[in-house]
């Protein structure tokens, strides 16, 4: 797993990478794209299913789930649909239109092991691809649809993790941002419709290294589509997913500026037990690192502790991990981005209150907004 | 001692008779050249498509195939073989690379095919392998990993424009292309002008096929082929260690593992498609070519077999004429052994320097032996850029493993009757020579018997689809005849003796009295000769007997007025097609009255490549013209199979399968083994792997894809096809490139490919005449030698030197007329042979026989004139001889 050992490895990356960076590059074609635009009304469950006038769209579920026997595991299935030539002129099933991708990790603390695989496929005649009649989302063999019963059926296996999982919904799902827009950069069109399933009961298996576990737990989905997301001088996000031990969930996103600032357009999203959402602005809330860090296989170095404050709703919390090594490594796609399950311990207007969730960290290893805007 | 002796008593002898060890060294190494030659030639055709096979398939253990392809809609069902590894689907085929490129073709290039068919097809600069596959996905199973693509928009391109291609580094070199450069290429009759986007290092299939050899994106090579909607196979590479696909991995599977996946995944797929290892296709291939390559093989011996002749007539002659030394050595204490060893020396000393300069000049024969064969290959099997392959050690080893012992097998006879000289021999100062010349009744018996087995052999099937025993009773009969030359000889001698004298006068008269006096080292020089003419004569009856038939085949089966083909010939493994376009200016046209089209595609039938082609029925009724074998009406036959599971057949088809009317073929078909009823049996001589042949509609009905591979118009009364031709042509775009034929043309277009294909036959027979002339010359010189004394008194007696060379130039004269008139004889029983036995059994064709007279007449005159060439240079010996005598 040395990173750049062998030359075949190397090559295969190297060209990978290209391929990645123009498919999320978004001045070619961006014209033939729709933008997020304000004024956006969710309908569901129609609008889980595929937009494809967007370029750029993800289901993303993260899960913290546990054997009967209390054995801890996180999960992470992510489906990307990217956008390269809206209308191909090929007529051949196989010419390309979107790329797809998908990233699978499985997290184990106990047995220290965190194991993960990504797929970058094409359309082709239905190998990949995400229906928009329906919710139906597939690479190859990877998937995640709506059942009968209206429950998520996500199902991805590799040699090292697998996850065979079936979840409700639990809550309605909650509407990031404000008039259906999530707003990522300073122009209009970079941003993102986004919503989130934030308490997701879970059932199913998860394997790995070819061992087998029944869990149950929660989950959390994200969807998310747009055309353009960041600008040049936007670095990463860090990015938190929380389910609180009080029946509420807490969303936040941090976007960070290359010159090492804090980006205005940061936001988050508080969900009550009712599944009523507060929308958070940047000015509403803090999110720091504690200073305690990790140095990655990637060479990257994460702040893998945290602590929020959301001073308007007394709010005081510290994200912490069992599992430092959590950072998917993508070696198809050369990315590096640090994805795993934390535990949430603090305080609620003074009461204690404990959770669980899932941490994202990007931009450490090189600059996201650099490689998306290329 | 044995060693000094051999020296002493070989050696020397043979550096004093430096012409006549010099002739059988040569012999010997052109019969050696020859075999080797055709060895490597075979070689090349075959190697040519299996390197190109193998650096292609990559990491690929196993293929999943369909007849006329996969449909891809199949494939996300085929998701369950992902559990065995990565699925790369492929799409495979050639193209042309039509003017362009500045830079001069390298040496390597393969040359356009020139001649007749520049008239009618463009010159074929050059022909390029082409693969699509999903770069994306496939970059793990094949070694494309030198792919230097240098902006991330061209990568981009590749992936997304129709238009972007990879070429190698070494094409780019030999043709001047960059980066970003136009190139057009021909598929099917479509001319796209291609973009080159990235550069192949020569890695993997770059480095293979002179680097001919172009990438492109799945979707691009399916819409460049007209192939949308289908794969042409999916290759699998097995999982090696458990890693990820992603991860070079070293352990490749092995054999035993390959062979489990193959039967977990044979028992899985669905009817139509099968799974097996790439090589299947370089198996079939091979044989495919087996009969072509084995009658190759057949004819290179012959030149070998005269070879031995030489080494045969050579230690013969030289135990001849040392009865007496012989004697003398065994009075002398030397024994049977021994002697028998000494002549063997001999034997192997000529086989040894026989091979080795056999070896050189097999190299340079294969050059010339692959030029002649290439365009056959290429022309009626598989496109390939043939070179001649190096030398390998197998080919010296072979070449050493077959000189040598047949030298001294050849030898063992005349070696063996030197160990039984007895050492009275010595005094008696004779030899026996005299009492073999007379014919005894007994020396009839063994070559009758030879030729009783000949008869015997000739009646066998084949093996394996192979003539072996046809091969041996050719061989048999050439025995049986060699054996019968004596007496011929004997017969010859006393019944011209008058005729000579009448015609030549006294040196007539002289000539023959020196040729009766040494039948028995002429015989063996007649019988050599007379074999290598006797097969001259036999392929010139068969070719003769072909060509006429193929040739009254043509004129009644070519009906049409115009045939029209794409601009890239079709051969197995690159299927070329016709567009709507050139269809429709096919149509349209006014003077057209009618148009057939027909499709053919590769089918696996026994496991044999055979074609399976598609035609419209109805149309060949009212328009065409089969010729049928079976049944009688072959013609109702034809109408009842319309558009009803019914095939009709090729002769050369039913002749190989044991196929008759009324029988069941079970044909693969994408929806599984299919049966088909065979309704009647045509005659065709253009394709000697078969054919099956089904209705346009049947053929639709299981193989879906009816995109013609060729047209053929018929014409209204008062349209002169020529101006028709032209006038479709012109009314093409510059993207679309058709080629043809009218009637004439495509008839003497046929006569055409059908002679190239004969050229290495005539040229293998060349060189065993001139073999075997060498062994007239070698004989002579000999004799010359011999009769020093005679010929000395001769010229005292007041013969001038004129008169003693003519004497010579006879004496050649006569050897050639009497092998020529031996070899009339048993050519003519060894063409019987070859058109009824081995042409049956290897090709399957029925051949109308046919002598060809005028031919076979100037060939007997050119023979006794080359004879009498081939005597000039011992009847200057000789006169040169008599002339220091004189003085």
């Amino acid at each position: 797993m040395r990173p750049g050992a062998g030359g075949c490895a190397q090559g295969r990356r190297r060209q990978l990478v290209v391929v990645l960076v123009l498919a999320l590059s978004t001045i070619l074609s961006a014209a033939d794209w729709r933008e997020a635009a304000a004024g956006y009304r969710f309908a569901f469950p129609h609008d889980h299913a595929s937009h494809p006038d967007y370029k750029i769209e993800w289901w993303y579920y993260t899960g913290n789930v546990e054997t009967s026997a209390g054995r801890r595991f996180g999960y992470q299935v992510t489906f990307f649909r990217v956008g390269v030539v809206a209308a191909p002129e090929n007529p051949s099933r196989w010419a390309v239109r979107d790329l797809h991708m998908a990233h699978l990790a499985v997290s184990d603390p106990e047995g220290a092991r965190y194991r993960f695989d990504e797929k970058l496929t094409r359309g082709g005649p239905g190998l990949s691809g995400a229906a928009t009649d329906r919710y139906r989302v597939w690479n190859e063999d990877w998937s995640a649809s709506l059942d009968d019963q209206g429950r998520h059926v996500i199902r991805a296996a590799s040699d090292r993790a697998g996850v065979d999982l079936v979840l409700s919904e639990g809550k309605a799902p909650a509407i990031n941002g404000i008039d259906g827009i999530s707003q990522k950069g300073a122009q209009a069109g970079n941003a993102s419709h986004y919503y989130s399933l934030t308490r997701m009961p879970t059932r199913g298996v998860v394997t790995i290294d070819g061992e087998r576990f029944e869990v149950s737990g929660e989950s959390w989905m994200d969807h998310e589509f747009g055309t353009s997301f960041l600008e040049r001088e936007q670095q990463g996000w860090d990015w938190l997913s929380l389910q609180l031990s009080d029946g509420r969930e807490l969303m936040l996103y941090q976007l960070r500026r290359s010159d090492g600032t804090r980006d205005p357009r940061s936001s988050g999203t508080l969900v009550d037990t009712a599944g009523r959402t507060t929308h958070l602005s940047a000015a509403d809330f803090t999110l720091a690192p504690t200073g305690q860090t990790f140095r990655a296989p990637s060479g990257a170095t994460y702040p893998i502790g945290w602590t929020i404050a959301v001073a308007g709703l007394g709010l005081d919390l510290r994200i912490s991990t069992p599992m430092e090594n959590q950072e998917l490594f993508t070696r198809g796609a050369g990315i590096a981005y640090w994805e795993g399950l934390v535990d949430v311990a603090g305080t609620s207007r003074g009461a204690r209150l404990t959770g669980r969730g899932y941490l994202e960290m990007t931009g450490y290893k090189g600059s996201l907004g650099r490689v998306m805007t290329q | 001692m044995q060693s000094r002796l051999f020296e002493q008593f070989i050696l020397r002898r043979m550096a004093q008779e430096r012409a006549r060890t010099l002739t059988t060294v040569v012999g010997i190494a052109l019969g050696i050249a020859v075999v080797l030659a055709i060895q490597l030639t075979n070689a090349s055709s075959v190697r040519g498509f299996e390197t190109a096979l193998a650096s292609v398939a990559g990491r690929t253990s196993i293929e999943i195939v369909g007849t006329g392809g996969i449909d891809e809609m199949r494939l996300p069902d085929l998701g369950w073989l992902r559990a065995f590894g990565t699925m790369s689907p492929v799409i495979e085929g050639e193209m042309a690379i039509v003017g362009g490129g500045q830079a001069a073709p390298g040496p390597g290039a393969p040359t356009p095919s020139t001649r007749a068919g520049a008239g009618f097809r463009a010159p074929r600069t050059e022909a390029v392998k082409v693969l699509g596959v999903d770069i994306l996905q496939d970059l793990t199973v094949r070694d494309y990993l030198g792919v230097e693509v240098e902006t991330p928009q061209q990568f981009l391109e590749l992936l997304t424009s129709p238009r972007a291609i990879v070429i190698t580094e070494k094409l780019a070199r030999r043709r001047g292309y960059a980066l970003g450069d136009e190139l057009p290429l021909m598929a099917g009759d479509r001319v796209n002008t291609f973009v080159v986007r990235g550069l192949l290092k020569d890695e993997g299939p770059a480095k293979v096929m002179d680097g001919s050899f172009v990438l492109m994106d799945i979707a691009a090579a399916q819409l460049a082929f007209d192939r949308l909607g289908r794969v042409d196979r999916l290759d699998v590479q097995l999982r090696g260690d458990g890693r990820a696909a992603g991860e070079a991995t070293a352990n490749a599977p092995g054999s035993a593992e390959i062979d489990a996946a193959l039967a977990a995944i044979s028992a899985r797929l669905p009817a139509g498609l099968t799974a097996q290892r790439p090589s299947r296709r370089g198996e079939q291939v091979e044989r495919m070519l087996a009969a072509f390559h084995l009658n190759l093989t057949a004819l290179s011996w012959v030149a070998l077999v005269v070879g031995l002749f030489l080494v045969y007539n050579t230690v013969t002659i030289s135990v001849i004429a040392r009865r007496e030394e012989i004697g003398m050595l065994r009075a002398l204490g030397v024994t049977r052994r021994q002697v028998l060893g000494l002549f063997l020396g001999e034997a192997a000393v000529l086989g040894l320097a026989g091979t080795l300069l056999g070896i050189g000049l097999g190299r340079v024969l294969a050059d010339a032996a692959v030029g002649l064969t290439r365009s056959t290959v290429s022309t009626l099997y598989i496109a390939t850029a043939a070179s001649t392959p190096a030398l390998a050690g197998w080919h010296v080893g072979l070449a050493f493993a077959i000189g040598v012992p047949l030298s001294l097998l050849a030898a063992s006879l005349p070696s063996l009757e030197a160990s039984r000289v007895p050492p009275t021999a010595a005094m008696r100062g004779s030899d026996r020579l005299a009492s073999r010349v007379r014919l005894r009744a007994a020396a009839l018996v063994a070559p009758a018997l030879v030729l009783l087995v000949a008869l015997a052999l000739a009646r066998l099937g084949p093996v394996d689809g192979r003539p072996l025993f046809g091969y041996a009773a050719s061989l048999a009969t050439i025995i049986g005849a060699s054996l019968l030359v004596p007496a011929f000889i004997h017969v010859l001698a006393r019944s011209l003796a008058g005729p000579l004298r009448r015609l030549l006068g006294v040196e007539g008269l002289l000539a023959h009295a020196n040729l009766a006096a040494a039948i028995p080292r002429l015989s063996i020089s007649v019988a050599a000769l007379a074999v290598s003419l006797s097969m001259m004569v036999a392929v010139a009856v068969m070719i003769g007997s072909f060509r006429d038939t193929v040739a009254y085949w043509v004129g009644q089966t070519l009906q049409a007025d115009l045939f029209i083909g794409p601009g890239l010939q079709p051969t197995v493994g690159s299927e070329q097609t016709l567009s709507a376009p050139v269809i429709a200016a096919v149509e349209t046209h006014p003077g057209v009255d009618a148009v057939d089209s027909f499709r053919n595609i590769d089918l696996v039938y026994n496991g044999n490549l055979v074609v399976l082609g598609a035609g419209n029925f109805a149309l060949v009724l009212s328009h065409g013209s089969l010729l049928f074998k079976a049944p009688a009406d072959g013609r109702e036959a034809l109408r009842r199979a319309i558009g009803t599971e019914s095939v009709v057949v090729s002769e050369a088809f039913a002749n190989k399968y044991g196929t008759r009317p009324g029988d069941t073929l079970t044909l693969q078909t994408p929806q599984g083994a299919r049966p088909f009823a065979v309704a009647a049996v045509y005659y065709d001589y253009a394709v000697d792997r078969g054919v099956i042949v089904m209705d346009r509609g049947t053929f639709r009905r299981y193989f879906g894809d009816l995109t013609p591979s060729g047209l053929a118009a018929y014409l209204k009364p008062g349209f002169e096809p020529e101006r028709v031709r032209s006038e479709i042509l012109s009314g093409l775009d510059e993207g679309h490139r058709a080629f043809i034929y009218t009637n004439r043309d495509l008839r003497a277009e046929v006569l055409r490919i059908f002679d190239s294909t004969f050229a290495i036959t005539y040229a293998l027979e060349i060189i065993a005449i001139v073999v075997a002339m060498l062994g007239v010359a070698a004989t002579l010189l000999t004799l010359v030698l011999e009769r020093q004394r005679d010929l000395s008194m001769l010229r005292l007696i007041g013969a001038a030197r004129r008169q003693v060379r003519r004497v010579i130039v006879i004496e050649a004269a006569l050897i050639g007329a009497a092998s020529q008139a031996i070899g009339l004889v048993v050519g003519l029983a060894l063409s019987v042979l070859l058109v009824y036995v081995i042409n049956v059994q290897s090709f399957g064709w029925t051949i109308q026989f046919r002598v060809p007279v005028t031919f076979l007449a100037q060939v007997s005159i050119a023979v006794v004139v080359a004879t009498a060439v081939a005597g000039i240079y011992p009847a200057r010996r000789a006169t040169a001889l008599v002339v220091g005598q004189d003085e």
